[in-house]
């Protein structure tokens, strides 16, 4: 068995097949259910900053490859936009809504409202979404090839109604 | 203070409130906490004093909100304006939304926001409407072979499709927001600039009416004058006058053809009305002119006579000479007797030998006079023959009951009295007889 995994798109599986009577959803709890026991283990194994820090990293992953396999990073910025809103909402991640776009310096500011990983949480008084953060960031370097951050500033879990990212480029 | 007196306190506050609304200062809390009587009075005042605080908060934020104030901020801790948030997020969306839609950008929708967002999405889809529609409009200008401009009700341009700009020369970012009046629309076609008052068109364009001129000229770029047939539409919008469309095409070729047909029709009237050999009229036209002399001399009541004369013995010439010898006799008798006639008489041959002058305004003896003139003349001429040439006249004046034929009837008669009297000389019909 190698020690580390790779992942590919493929490794999904055919849902289509493997779940005919199921189909391809399930349920928000379950996938906090995941996410929270994950967090709950690695905190404890790795400590919070690192575990926030590789919940990013997962999420920038899932950003590049939901970029390259679900939408099309060939489309004009505005059509992206759209794009990417609508598979947001297809696929019940949450409801994108841009704030800000300043094309020139690529600095945006996004909400997520509905947020698959914080809406309804009761209020911790710091941000939880550490795997939005990188999968938005994982977006935007798909789509322009630069290195972005994704850094929350407001969240549910923070006593906000929606989730807000800054979003830059990483200046080298 | 014990419990009792902190809640009719706290009760008076709220009544109040409920009667005269927040007020400037908001909910102010009745009750010092640290004069609370016990733990839990105080604790519950400590409570009631935060949520106080926190609907005070609220309503601030919802006053700038409602006051379109989207920076504004509220702690986050204030569990009351959490809805009011998500509003604000929204409204912060709405409000790139909007600047983006304004930028062209109609891949917009609004999502999860009820009856707006119905109505977003239906303004959306009315604008993509309308894109598409301009892109179809924008398509066929493209495409027309019409040139096709728009301008606004100054005169300035503001819009040029590829065959305007192929016609005048300009790119349509050399005449963007030009007057048409001082670049393509400023002469006539001789070159000459308009007057101050301008034209039908530049009156047109000002007035919103519609205007059509199928000779009309427009300056292209280079210089030249482009004759053009145009067609002139105002716009108007809502009842106000936004501008005119302008389509006009090059008649350049139209024009070379009208000119061209209009030289082939004048000579072709002229070949119908002329003698081919002498170039005189022919008796055609002599029998056209002839009606319209009688016409003129009996609505004026003046005189006129015409003279009829024949060459003599021009048979003899044809058989001695041969034909072009005689023809060229014809071309010199033509000349001699057109160069010693009035400008203002008629004169044409009659068929071969025989030739016909209408002298308007003469009487009969003028008649005579002017005949005996012409035989005297081409007795004295020299033709191209080694021979005399003579000719004998006939003279007949208009009477009262004449008409063409009857006229033509007499000066004939007159001819042949002269030649039946020897030749080279005149006889006249009397005028009235």
């Amino acid at each position: 068995m190698k020690n580390t995994y790779d992942f590919s798109w493929k490794d999904l599986g055919d849902l289509a097949e493997g779940r005919p009577n199921l189909g391809s959803e399930t349920s928000v709890t379950v996938y906090r259910l995941m996410q929270f026991t994950f967090k709950d283990i690695f905190s404890k194994e790795l400590g919070r900053e690192k575990t926030c820090e590789l919940f990013v990293k997962a999420g920038l992953l899932a950003g590049r490859e939901f970029c390259r396999n679900v939408l099309n990073p060939a489309l004009p910025f505005d059509e992206f936009v759209a794009d990417l809103k609508t598979k947001l909402i297809d696929f019940k991640v949450g409801v994108l809504r841009v704030e800000q776009a300043d094309l020139e310096n690529l600095h945006f500011v996004l909400t997520v409202s509905e947020d698959l990983d914080c809406s309804g949480l009761p209020i911790f008084g710091e941000t939880v979404c550490d795997y939005d953060e990188g999968f938005i960031a994982g977006i935007f370097k798909e789509y322009t090839g630069k290195d972005f951050t994704a850094k929350e500033v407001d969240c549910w879990a923070t006593g906000d109604r929606t989730c807000r990212f800054e979003v830059k480029p990483i200046k080298v | 203070m014990d419990s009792t007196q902190a809640l009719k306190a706290i009760g008076s506050c709220l009544a109040l409130a409920m009667e005269r609304g927040l007020g400037k200062n908001g909910l102010v809390f009745p009750v010092e906490c640290k004069d609370a009587a016990d733990d839990t009075c105080r604790n519950f005042c400590k409570n009631l004093e935060q949520i106080f605080a926190q609907m005070n908060e609220t309503y601030r934020f919802a006053e700038a909100l409602a006051n379109g104030e989207l920076k504004t901020e509220v702690s986050r801790s204030n569990i009351f304006a959490m809805p009011l948030k998500a509003l604000q997020a929204s409204l912060r969306h709405l409000t790139w939304q909007t600047n983006q839609v304004a930028d062209g950008d109609l891949s917009q929708q609004v999502d999860f926001l009820g009856e707006f967002s119905l109505s977003f999405n239906h303004m959306i889809a009315s604008l993509r409407d309308k894109e598409s529609l301009e892109q179809r409009l924008k398509t066929i200008t493209d495409v027309l072979g019409e040139g096709v401009y728009l301008v606004d009700t100054e005169g300035r341009l503001i819009f040029a499709n590829p065959e305007a700009e192929r016609l005048l020369g300009y790119s349509f970012q050399e005449m963007a927001g030009k007057m048409v009046f001082n670049t393509i629309h400023k002469q006539f076609a001789d070159g000459t600039f308009f007057p101050p008052e301008g034209t039908q068109l530049v009156s047109a364009i000002h007035n919103g009416q519609v205007y059509n001129n199928d000779d009309c000229v427009f300056a292209c770029k280079s210089g030249r004058l482009m004759p053009v047939s145009l067609a002139c539409r105002p716009v108007i919008t809502g009842g106000k006058l936004e501008g005119t469309v302008i389509a006009f095409h090059d008649i350049t070729e139209q024009k070379k053809y009208q000119e061209s047909l209009q030289t082939i029709n004048a000579l072709l009237e002229k070949q119908a009305s002329t003698d081919a050999l002498t170039g005189i009229y022919n008796r055609l036209e002599f029998s056209k002119l002839l009606t319209l002399e009688i016409s003129r001399a009996r609505r004026y009541q003046s005189s006129m006579t015409i003279i009829m004369f024949d060459i003599d013995k021009f048979k003899e010439i044809n058989d001695a000479y041969g034909h072009q010898t005689g023809d060229s006799v014809l071309i010199d008798m033509a000349r001699v007797v057109n160069a010693n006639v009035r400008t203002t008489d008629i004169f044409a041959r009659w068929g071969g030998e025989e030739f016909m002058v209408i002298a308007p305004g003469c009487a009969l003896d003028q008649g005579i006079q002017l005949a005996e003139m012409l035989r005297l003349r081409v007795a004295q001429t020299t033709f191209s023959v080694p021979r005399e040439v003579t000719a004998s006249f006939g003279v007949a004046a208009l009477r009262r009951d004449d008409t063409e034929i009857s006229l033509t009837n007499r000066v004939d008669h007159a001819l042949y009295q002269a030649k039946a009297n020897g030749r080279n000389r005149v006889e006249a019909e009397d005028a009235d007889a």
